[in-house]
């Protein structure tokens, strides 16, 4: 699971709404992997990134810094652009939890595969 | 309602797709044209879901864009994984996004596998939900109206041929490298078919002649795993060597007594009337009126049930005697939904129309209607010869084809269906076109603007 997918990602669990977001990121084994750097790709997923999300997901994987929010100008500023891709798209976590910050409850991460999966008791409404 | 809803679903959707999972190896699956032509027309830097993407074959059709795959089933999600695709196993009917996060979504052939409407509309809501103001949801569904083939009733169960599926990937190392793949991306011997159609490219790149779309049968070529039988013209025995040496012997090591296989196939067509779904009106698909002729070319209609009806061929049919039902690697129980309640809402469940209908072949993609006609149909039974009084005895024959095993749940959609309900039910939704691709309904909708 990389980054970028994490940022979309919400707890479902009954009753959490939008407090389900986002999820807490624990890894146990993260892998780097070497992805083309394609800049106008990434300055136009930039706007779409939930920044603290981000953030907080890179802190808890001990990453390297990430701006606290896009730099002014990043369209044109390769350094930032290079960061978040490698931030996005070239850190994937393959084992690991992500749990629900509301609830607690905790969805596996394994083999690089999030299972958000609910139990019918946790999903009927 | 909705627990028996979830139970059929379950055992007729869900737990087929984990058992058939592994032999999604080898043949490749049919990826629409225009699903593909509504990826790439994405703007670079989408963000893109693929909800019930199962083993993948979209998520790489756009590299400028970020396609997330998600499906229920964690098999399936494996494969795509393998394929190095982004994946994860979640619930379309609670999808684990936050609002409007993607732009845009593809749901295909999914939404038929629900089987309330309530359910279909929630599956349809959520993936709303998840969409940007703006963003555009592509939706395809089994149509009910098919040209070659004749749906009973709107939820059928439609059995599975695992025959046309290839031995798990462990046992059949080198089937992948036999068929090498026009697509560079799919260098990897899991070459899954669709979800819903696992061997309809095979046949359908054979038909290309006589197929009005032909565009859609260069790129069906060009992605099909069976590069032998796609050519044009290629001779009758290409499907069967395409199935590829391991396969073969599997099929043949277990040849069967042809009168013991057609006493059981008398046996499984109709339900028990005990059986709950006896008295619903869901059906299990009829044989199709085609017969299979190796002297053709463009035989093979598209379908992964075609073969089924080949397994009981006379011997006098040469190449197909080989082909007969391996043992069933897993047996659907008899278990059903615990109870059936009557309901109002157009559900299935509520009905009572006994049903005796033969078992039939899946056929996800509508045939061409040459290749379908010059199938023949094995048995003189159809539905009206069936017997309801018989059991299906499914447990006491091991070596046939458990022509109950794998059976899938569709509710195959009216013309104008989908798109009432999503006039009806979504109305965050706005149409933007629909139509009918090879059998299936299709829709285009955009999230409007001013929602939520």
């Amino acid at each position: 699971m990389r980054l970028l997918t994490h940022n979309l990602l919400s707890s479902h669990v009954r009753g959490v709404g939008p407090r389900g977001f986002p999820p807490r990121l624990q890894a146990t084994e993260v892998r780097i992997n070497p992805v083309e750097f394609n800049p106008g790709f990434i300055v136009r997923m930039i706007p779409k990134v939930e920044w603290a999300a981000l953030l907080e997901a890179a802190g808890n994987l001990h990453l390297i810094e990430v701006p606290k929010e896009p730099i002014q100008g990043y369209e044109h500023n390769e350094e930032f652009l290079r960061k978040m891709h490698h931030v996005l798209l070239e850190v994937e976590v393959l084992e690991g939890t992500l749990q629900c910050p509301e609830s607690g409850r905790v969805f596996p991460l394994s083999r690089g595969i999030p299972n958000m999966q609910l139990r019918d008791e946790e999903t009927e409404t | 309602m909705d627990h028996a809803a979830a139970q059929l679903e379950k055992q007729h959707v869900h737990d087929v797709y984990e058992s058939t999972a592994p032999y999604f190896s080898d043949l490749q699956s049919k990826a629409w044209p225009r699903v593909r032509q509504f990826l790439q027309e994405q703007k670079p830097g989408s963000l893109i879901a693929d909800i019930g993407c199962g083993t993948g074959k979209y998520l790489k059709v756009n590299s400028q864009v970020h396609t997330l795959g998600c499906d229920y089933c964690a098999p399936l999600v494996e494969i795509a994984r393998s394929r190095g695709c982004e994946v994860m196993v979640c619930d379309n009917l609670n999808l684990p996004f936050r609002d409007q996060g993607f732009d845009a979504i593809i749901s295909i052939g999914v939404i038929h596998h629900f089987s309330t409407k309530q359910r279909r509309i929630r599956a349809i809501k959520e993936m709303a939900r998840v969409l940007a103001p703006g963003g555009q949801l592509m939706i395809y569904v089994w149509a009910m109206e098919q040209k070659n083939r004749h749906f009973e009733k709107q939820d059928v169960l439609v059995p599975w041929n695992k025959a046309l599926c290839s031995q798990p990937f462990s046992e059949s190392g080198q089937l992948g490298r036999k068929q090498p793949c026009g697509r560079p991306e799919r260098g990897h011997p899991y070459h899954p078919p669709c979800s819903a159609c696992p061997c309809s490219v095979c046949f359908e790149g054979r038909c290309n002649s006589k197929r009005s779309h032909s565009v859609d049968c260069d790129s069906v070529l060009a992605g099909t795993c069976c590069a032998n039988i796609s050519k044009e013209g290629e001779e009758e025995n290409g499907f069967y060597n395409t199935l590829g040496k391991s396969f073969r012997s599997w099929f043949s090591s277990r040849s069967l007594d042809e009168s013991t296989l057609r006493k059981q196939i008398e046996k499984v067509r109709p339900l028990k009337s005990t059986e709950s779904w006896a008295n619903s009106t869901i059906s299990i698909q009829p044989s199709r009126h085609s017969s299979f002729d190796l002297g053709h070319p463009e035989t093979l209609s598209a379908g992964e049930q075609n073969l089924d009806e080949e397994v009981f061929v006379e011997p006098s049919q040469g190449p197909l005697e080989w082909l007969r039902a391996p043992t069933t690697c897993k047996q659907l129980n008899g278990d059903h939904p615990g109870v059936i309640r009557r309901n109002g809402d157009g559900n299935f469940l509520g009905g009572t129309n006994a049903q005796e209908s033969c078992v039939d072949e899946d056929n996800f993609e509508e045939s061409t209607a040459s290749g379908s006609k010059s199938w023949r149909r094995i048995s003189a039974a159809d539905s009206t010869d069936s017997n309801p009084g018989d059991a299906i005895s499914v447990e006491e024959q091991p070596n046939v084809l458990d022509s109950r095993a794998f059976m899938r749940y569709y509710h195959v959609f009216r013309e104008g269906e989908l798109c009432g309900l999503l006039k009806e039910s979504v109305s965050e939704l706005h149409i933007l076109s629909s139509g009918n691709d090879h059998g299936n309904w299709c829709v285009i909708a955009e999230k409007r603007e001013s929602c939520d």
